[in-house]
C-alpha cells in the first residue's frame, strides 16, 4: 500500500520535496496545504495535485495522510508537527528543526508517546560521501572515537534574491528568529557535529558582520560565526559559517586517534587521510601522489554514480526522505537519532544566547 | 501631460518598481510629462542614489513620494495605493524558483490589486507583463507573434519560473478585471535594452558552459529600447478607450540576433560559437529526454518549449500599439545602440 503524504506549507523548499517524493517509490503526495491558497494551488496546479487546503486541522482530518513534510518557516513548526503528531501522523520538519531546544524535545516525546516516527530535514548528512564516511566511521576507520570535528558551511551572498529581502525587511520571518540568518542556515553544519559529539557539550560562539554584507545594508543581521565545542569525553569541534571565505568551503573533517576522513560536500568527496610514515624525502614526494590518487578515484566515483543516477544534485534529500519512509514502514529506527536532533538544537540554542548577549 | 487622458491632472500615480531598469525610465518619461504626484514605491534594500538624482533634475520631482515597502506585506501595499488613480506595476520578480516567481508577481500583484480596489480611486492598473508568456511551440518559424498567439501552457516543462509568475500574474489581473470590475491594460515589451542592463538577453546565446554560444543565428530581435518602453508604459496608463487590452512592445526599428550579437562584440569583444537552430533543437530535444528519463538528475534548463520561445525566430509586429496608444518610436535604432555600447567603454 502506498505511503500517503502531505505537504504543509508551499514556499520554495516545497518543490524539493515533492521532486524527491516523486522519485522514491512506494508513495504519493496526496494533499498539499499553505494558509495561502494562491500558494498551495500553484503547486497543486504545477503538480497535478487537487486536495490544496488552506487550513492544516482541515486537511488532517479530509486527507488522512500517513505523513506529514512541513516545509513552512521555523516559527510554525512546533505548532504544526504537534498537530499532525496528535492526528496520527509521522513528520518530516524541515530545517531548523524548531526555534528551541525545549520544542525539539517536546516533539520527540510525544512522537515517541504516539509511536510515529519524526525526522529532521538535515539532508547533508544523506550525500553520497556522507554515507561514505560513515561506512568507514563504522568500520573503525578513525581507530577509535573521534578526537576533533571540522564542519565549514558556507553561504554565497553574490545572489541576492536569499539575503535582500531578508535585510530589506526588520519583518522577514528570518529576522524574527532568535539567530536570524544563522538560525536558518547552519542547521546542517551543526548537526553534522552532533554526530560525533557527547550529550553535554561546552560552545564558545562569536560573531560579527563581514563588511559585504555591511555594503548591502545589512543593520543588524551578522554573517560571520565561528564556534568551538568541547563534549565531556574531550571530543573537540570547531564549526564555521562564512559569507566571505572563498571558495566557499562546504567540509566536515574528523580526526581520529588513527586515521582521518575528509567529506567534501561542495565536490561529493571524500578522503581518506591515512596515518602513514614514508622515509626522508620520500615525505614530501609521495603524499602528494597518494593524494591525486585519491582524487581521481572520487572522480571515477562520481563519473560512475552519475551514470549509474545515483548522483543526483538532492541525493541527500531523496535517501534521507527515502529512510524516512522505510522506517514508518518497518517500524525501525528513525532515520536520524533524536540524541542528534536535540543536541544540535541546544548547541544552536547556547550559539545564540551567547552572539545575543552584549559583550561585558 | 495629456490633452486625452483617463485621469486628472491630480491624480495621483503610484510607480512599483520605480527604481528598476524600465522603473527609472518610466519616471523621467512621467516627470517630463509634469506629472507631479507621483507614488513611487521601492524594495526596502533599494539603492537609490539613481532615482533620487532623477528626480531633482525635473522640476516635478520635488513633489513626488518614495515610499519604501514590500509588495507581499498587505500593509505596504495599502500605504502605497491609498488614494492612488493610476498604477503602473513594474515591480518582477526574478527568482529562479517557481514558487519565488510566484510569490514576487502573482502574489505580490494580488495584494496590490486588493488595496488599490479597496483603497485607492481606480482609474486604471497598467500591468507590466512580458513576451516570456507566450509559446511558439505550435508556429511555425519565423511566423508573425502578436498579441492574439498562444500563452504558455506547460511553464513548468519549459522550466521558466519567470514566465511562470507573469503567466499567474496575467490571470489575476484578468480574473480582477471580471469579477471586481478593475480596468486594467496589459503590456507585454520583448527584449528590452539599454544602458543600465550589460548582459545578453537569452534569445541571443547563452553563456553557460564558460563561454557564449550564439543560438539566434539570423533571427529577427523583438528589441525595444527602454526609454521607448517607457514610452509604450506612459501612454498605457493615460489613454482612453484601451481597457482589458493588451499590447505588445517592439520597436520598429529591429535587428536579427547575430547582427546584436557583432555590435555587441564590436565594444568589447569576446569569444562566440554558433550553434544553427536545427542542432540547438536536438540538444534541447535530448537534454529533456534524459531529464525526464533520469528523474531530473539533469534540471530540464534546455528543452523544446524554451527552444522555440527563444531560438526558433518569429516575426514581430507593433501595429496595435502605435494604432490604439499612438505610440511611436521616439530613440532612432542607431542612437540607442550607441547608448547601448557606451556601457561597455
Amino acid at each position: 500500500m502506498k505511503l500517503r503524504i502531505a505537504i504543509i506549507g508551499c514556499g520554495k523548499i516545497a518543490d524539493q520535496h515533492l521532486l524527491a517524493v516523486r522519485r522514491l517509490p512506494g508513495c504519493e503526495v496526496v494533499a498539499l496545504c499553505d494558509r495561502e491558497p494562491l500558494m498551495a494551488g500553484q503547486l497543486g496546479e504545477r503538480f497535478g495535485i487537487r486536495a490544496c487546503f488552506a487550513d492544516a486541522e482541515e486537511m488532517l482530518r479530509t486527507a488522512k495522510p500517513d505523513a506529514v513534510h512541513i516545509t513552512t518557516p521555523p516559527q510554525g513548526h512546533f505548532s504544526i508537527a504537534r498537530l499532525s503528531l496528535e492526528a496520527g501522523c509521522h513528520v518530516y520538519l524541515e530545517k531548523p528543526f524548531t526555534v528551541t531546544a525545549p520544542e525539539a524535545a517536546g516533539l520527540v516525546q510525544l512522537a515517541g508517546e504516539k509511536k510515529l516516527i519524526i525526522t529532521a530535514g538535515h539532508n547533508y548528512q544523506f550525500t553520497l560521501e556522507m554515507l561514505e564516511m560513515r561506512r568507514l566511521v563504522a568500520q573503525n576507520f578513525l581507530g577509535g572515537r573521534a578526537v576533533h570535528v571540522e564542519s565549514h558551511w558556507p553561504y554565497d551572498l553574490s545572489d541576492p534574491s536569499y539575503v535582500s529581502p531578508i535585510l530589506g525587511s526588520r519583518t522577514h520571518w528570518v529576522r524574527q528568529l532568535p539567530g536570524q540568518l544563522f538560525h536558518n542556515l547552519i542547521s546542517h553544519g551543526i548537526a553534522r557535529l552532533a554526530e560525533f559529539l557527547g550529550d553535554n557539550v561546552q560552545v564558545m560562539a562569536h560573531a560579527h558582520q563581514s563588511p559585504r554584507l555591511q555594503s548591502l545594508g545589512g543593520q543588524e543581521v551578522r554573517d560571520e560565526l565561528r564556534v568551538f565545542l568541547c563534549d565531556d569525553a574531550g571530543t573537540t569541534a570547531f564549526f564555521s559559517f562564512s559569507t566571505q571565505i572563498k571558495p566557499g568551503q562546504n567540509f566536515l573533517r574528523v580526526c581520529g586517534p588513527k586515521n582521518s576522513l575528509l567529506a567534501d560536500n561542495s565536490s561529493g568527496t571524500l578522503l581518506r587521510l591515512e596515518n602513514k610514515s614514508y622515509k626522508s624525502y620520500l615525505a614530501f614526494f609521495l603524499p602528494p601522489l597518494v593524494a591525486v590518487r585519491q582524487h581521481f578515484r572520487n572522480a571515477g566515483i562520481n563519473v560512475s554514480d552519475f551514470l549509474r543516477g545515483r548522483l543526483h544534485h538532492d541525493s541527500g534529500m531523496k535517501e534521507l526522505i527515502g529512510r524516512f519512509h522505510e522506517s514508518i514502514r518497518t517500524q525501525g529506527a528513525p532515520p536520524i537519532p533524536y540524541r542528534e536532533i536535540i543536541l544540535t538544537a541546544r548547541i544552536m540554542d547556547e550559539i545564540f544566547a551567547q552572539i545575543n548577549t552584549p559583550a561585558k | 501631460m495629456f490633452t486625452d487622458s483617463i485621469i486628472l491632472p491630480t491624480g495621483r500615480i503610484l510607480v512599483t518598481g520605480s527604481n528598476g531598469f524600465i522603473g527609472t525610465r518610466v519616471v523621467e518619461n512621467l516627470l517630463a510629462r509634469d506629472c507631479s504626484r507621483l507614488r513611487l514605491l521601492v524594495r526596502p534594500s533599494s539603492k537609490l542614489d539613481k532615482l533620487r538624482k532623477i528626480l531633482e533634475t525635473h522640476p516635478a520631482g520635488k513633489d513626488a513620494e518614495i515610499v519604501v515597502g514590500d509588495l507581499l506585506s498587505r500593509e505596504d501595499c495599502k500605504t502605497a495605493a491609498n488614494g492612488v488613480a493610476v498604477v503602473i506595476h513594474l515591480a518582477a520578480g526574478f527568482d529562479k524558483n517557481f514558487a519565488g516567481a510566484f510569490m514576487n508577481s502573482a502574489l505580490a500583484t494580488r495584494n496590490l490589486l486588493d488595496a488599490f480596489l479597496g483603497s485607492g480611486q481606480p482609474g486604471r492598473f497598467v500591468n507590466v507583463s512580458s513576451f516570456a508568456v507566450y509559446s511558439n511551440l505550435k508556429m511555425e518559424r519565423h511566423a508573425l507573434l502578436d498579441e492574439t498567439c498562444p500563452l504558455e501552457d506547460a511553464p513548468q516543462e519549459r522550466y521558466d519560473a519567470y514566465g511562470f509568475g507573469k503567466l499567474q500574474q496575467e490571470k489575476i489581473v484578468r480574473d480582477y478585471g471580471q469579477k471586481r470590475n478593475l480596468p486594467f491594460v496589459i503590456l507585454r515589451p520583448g527584449m528590452v535594452y539599454g544602458p543600465g542592463k550589460p548582459d545578453l538577453s537569452g534569445r541571443v546565446g547563452i553563456n553557460t558552459f564558460g563561454f557564449f554560444i550564439h543560438l539566434g543565428g539570423a533571427n529577427e530581435l523583438p528589441m525595444t529600447y527602454v526609454d521607448n518602453c517607457a514610452e509604450a508604459v506612459v501612454l498605457a496608463a493615460f489613454a482612453p478607450g484601451v481597457d482589458g487590452e493588451t499590447f505588445n512592445v517592439v520597436d520598429d526599428e529591429r535587428m536579427t540576433s547575430r547582427e546584436f550579437l557583432a555590435a555587441r562584440r564590436s565594444a568589447r569583444p569576446f569569444f562566440s560559437v554558433w550553434v544553427p537552430y536545427p542542432l540547438a533543437r536536438l540538444g534541447s530535444v535530448l537534454w529533456e529526454n534524459y531529464s525526464q528519463k533520469s528523474g531530473g538528475q539533469l534540471p530540464p534548463v534546455f528543452n523544446r518549449r524554451r527552444c522555440a520561445a527563444e531560438w526558433q525566430g518569429n516575426r514581430y509586429s507593433n501595429q496595435k500599439l502605435r494604432d490604439r496608444l499612438g505610440w511611436r518610436q521616439k530613440i532612432p535604432l542607431a542612437d540607442a545602440m550607441k547608448s547601448f555600447l557606451a556601457q561597455y567603454q
